[in-house]
């Protein structure tokens, strides 16, 4: 199921491991089109070569493996898809492609699933991912923190909402069981889910969850997952909140944001609106934001492995003065700032994932 | 890159509709260039947003804290609330932050707005708000089936100048909008010969018909305005005014005609059953919702002036025509048309009377 790198596996004596970021793959990491059967046909064809990655993921994932931790441990970099795993050789290829390491590949057994009759459990998640994501939690330790990206199309908000709130003891038991059901997860793989919770330890491990608007879904659909939740138009945003967090440093952000500018088009106006957008929502403090303004303002001798990207630094202090000028918070910011409500997962179950989503 | 700011509080359906408008906008592929800034009240306009696709690296939020109302006198509101949602997206594009401005707000209050804040082109004395109305002809490359008229309310007492400056400035519009390239321009007076109308009427056709580039067909009459005769019309903003309303008027009262004669007889019922399709073309030809919205003309920015019952497609139709004509050299084209108007002649005719 997973391939992990010599020596950081599952259980494998290493480095401790503080952080664990979980990646979803198509729509998340790769811009994926199978809304129609011949754009699904192409995507299952394509070599990885035609592949296209989300503006900014490549780097961001760099960037987020390579970060020192302030306890001295290592990241770690798991990929959980909904992809067949005939598709191994040419994903694993485009990952490294972009340059990206990463720790475990999960994919989904769609092959066995269909030969043994298992017609639902090929386009259910949650009976897939929940459990894959369990186990491969067991041979972390209980402080190990993880952040999980995802992505509107599926069911991912639920589902690492879920995860985290089990692993967190929010969620007993029989409430699991209750939604294993609700969700249509085959009998074997609810037991299996539920086998694989009863044996972690409890921990407050999902610190949060990014959901990549891929579809542009409204916002405000995924308010009942409250604040470890952040919907995202972009991986500027999410670079900008884990750099809040301080997950990553003010020229990881900047690199990320140069990506997105020198291989993908963005403007300063998309990277200003993007940074006024989380700002108007609430997913982000302005304190925040002025330390970026400044930390960048410095420039060159602060920033030196910005790279040698044309008008680099014009865009840095361009970007640092677009920071500087956005004034006070519009009314109405920081709604999201605070503690959220317990989600009602069955209601959530009725209400955001539809019986046809739930699959999808 | 263009920046369109839209005053997110100005229409009869603002901010709902003006925030719907911009939504769906920002995920159309085909306008990928254009940036959107809702300005207004940041936290009705947040939440809005919250619940709506859209697009967020395509919108930006200004906050304006108060806005004006369809039935305030707009000098008075302007004075008053000088941070009013208007205001404030007029002084945006005086600072460069956005190109073009739409609104569906109070009209006086726009113009008022804009003239506060925005410099005139060369050569033009007082702006002119044009209005588009539907003809029988259709015309330039889009086939475009709506003629324009100007002045329709932004400046009352007209001199000779302005009527010229109007002629140049309506030419330039239809020639990039409609992409039209020789639109023509004619006044409206009271006979289509050169001597009929008031004096500056008379005196503004001795100079057109001089103008070495303006496809000047001379002086039509009202009757001539809806069969299309010309492209561009031009009057002063009270008569404009006067033939607008009256225009919409008519329109108004045969279809309340109609659906009068749908209830009162089975025959008639009948009879416009089978002409369903034609009065749906009608009505279709008639829809202000499609045609986006009147420009007000003569100033360095482009201002877009939307129905105020505006819902969100005619706003999106309306923001859609201010990125079209904003940054495509509309001022440059204006000012050089101005330059080549030839002096006004120095003995003033008489104005003679209709025959």
């Amino acid at each position: 199921m997973s391939e992990p790198p010599a020596g950081a596996g599952p259980g494998a004596p290493g480095p401790r491991i503080s952080r664990v970021y979980r990646w979803d793959l198509d729509k998340t990491y790769l811009q994926t089109d199978f809304d129609t059967v011949r754009a699904l046909l192409r995507t299952a064809f394509e070599g990885a070569g035609k592949k296209l990655t989300v503006p900014g993921a490549a780097t961001l994932l760099r960037e987020l493996r390579g970060a020192p931790a302030p306890d001295g441990g290592v990241s770690r970099v798991c990929f959980i898809s909904g992809s067949p795993r005939q598709m191994r050789r040419v994903l694993m290829e485009k990952l490294r492609l972009d340059g990206v390491e990463f720790d475990e590949f999960i994919l989904k057994p769609n092959l066995r699933n269909m030969l043994t009759g298992r017609f639902r459990a090929m386009r259910e998640q949650v009976g897939y991912k929940l459990p894959a994501l369990l186990a491969g939690r067991s041979g972390l330790m209980p402080e190990t923190r993880e952040v999980c990206f995802g992505d509107d199309a599926e069911s991912d908000g639920f589902i690492y909402s879920l995860y985290g709130d089990v692993l967190a003891g929010r969620v007993d038991r029989a409430l699991l069981a209750q939604i294993l059901v609700g969700a249509g997860v085959y009998p074997e793989d609810a037991q299996r889910t539920l086998t694989l919770a009863d044996a972690l330890p409890r921990a407050e491990a999902v610190e949060r969850i990014f959901i990549h608007l891929d579809r542009r879904s409204p916002p405000g659909r995924f308010d009942r997952y409250g604040a470890r939740l952040v919907p995202i138009y972009n991986y500027f945003q999410a670079a900008l909140v884990l750099y809040e967090g301080r997950l990553l440093e003010a020229p990881a952000v900047m690199r990320v944001a140069l990506e997105m500018v020198d291989k993908h088009g963005y403007s300063m106006d998309a990277l200003r609106n993007s940074l006024q957008d989380l700002l108007r929502r609430g997913r982000l403090g302005l304190p925040a934001v002025q330390a970026l303004g400044e930390t960048v303002a410095g420039g060159a001798a602060h920033l030196p492995a910005l790279g040698e990207l044309p008008g680099a630094r014009e865009l840095i202090r361009s970007f640092a003065q677009r920071l500087r000028e956005l004034g006070p918070l519009p009314e109405g910011a920081g709604a999201h700032r605070g503690e959220s409500d317990p989600i009602d997962y069955l209601k959530a179950l009725e209400e955001d994932l539809p019986r046809r989503k739930r699959h999808g | 890159m263009l920046t369109i700011a839209i005053d997110a509080m100005g229409g009869d359906n603002a901010p709902d509709e003006v925030v719907r408008a911009a939504a769906a906008l920002s995920l159309e592929k085909s306008g990928r260039n254009v940036q959107l800034l809702l300005v207004g009240d940041a936290g009705r306009i947040n939440a809005l947003l919250h619940g709506l696709r859209h697009d967020a690296e395509r919108i930006a939020v200004h906050h304006a804290a108060h806005a004006v109302a369809m039935h305030e006198s707009p000098a008075e509101a302007l004075r008053q609330r000088p941070d009013s949602s208007i205001a404030v997206a007029a002084r945006l594009c005086a600072q460069g932050q956005a190109q073009a401005l739409v609104s569906a707000g109070n009209t006086g209050a726009s113009v008022l707005a804009c003239r506060d804040s925005w410099g005139r082109i060369p050569g033009v004395r007082r702006a002119a708000l044009a209005a588009v109305y539907p003809t029988e002809m259709r015309r330039g490359d889009k086939d475009d089936p709506f003629s324009l008229i100007l002045d329709v309310g932004a400046t009352l007492d007209v001199s000779e100048d302005d009527l010229c400056t109007f002629a140049v400035m309506g030419a330039a519009y239809a020639a990039r909008i409609s992409k039209n390239p020789r639109p023509r321009v004619a006044l409206l007076s009271n006979g289509s010969e050169a001597g009929k109308g008031p004096r500056e009427v008379v005196r503004a056709h001795a100079r057109l018909r001089r103008h070495p580039q303006l496809n000047f067909v001379g002086n039509i009459e009202g009757v001539d305005i809806p069969r299309g005769s010309a492209d561009v019309v031009i009057c002063g903003g009270f008569v404009g005014n006067v033939v607008l309303k009256m225009l919409e008027g008519v329109s108004e009262t045969v279809v309340r005609l109609a659906s009068y004669a749908y209830k009162e007889r089975l025959l008639w019922r009948a009879g416009l059953v089978m002409l369903s399709g034609g009065i749906r073309r009608l009505k279709d030809l008639t829809d202000w919702e499609q045609y986006g919205g009147a420009p007000l003309l003569g100033f360095d920015h482009l201002f877009i002036k939307a129905h105020g019952r505006s819902g969100s497609r005619a706003i999106q139709n309306a923001v859609k025509v201010a990125a079209r004509g904003a940054g495509t050299g509309l001022s440059e084209d204006i000012a050089e048309g101005l330059r080549l108007l030839p002096p006004a002649e120095d003995a003033p005719p008489a104005g003679e009377a209709s025959g």
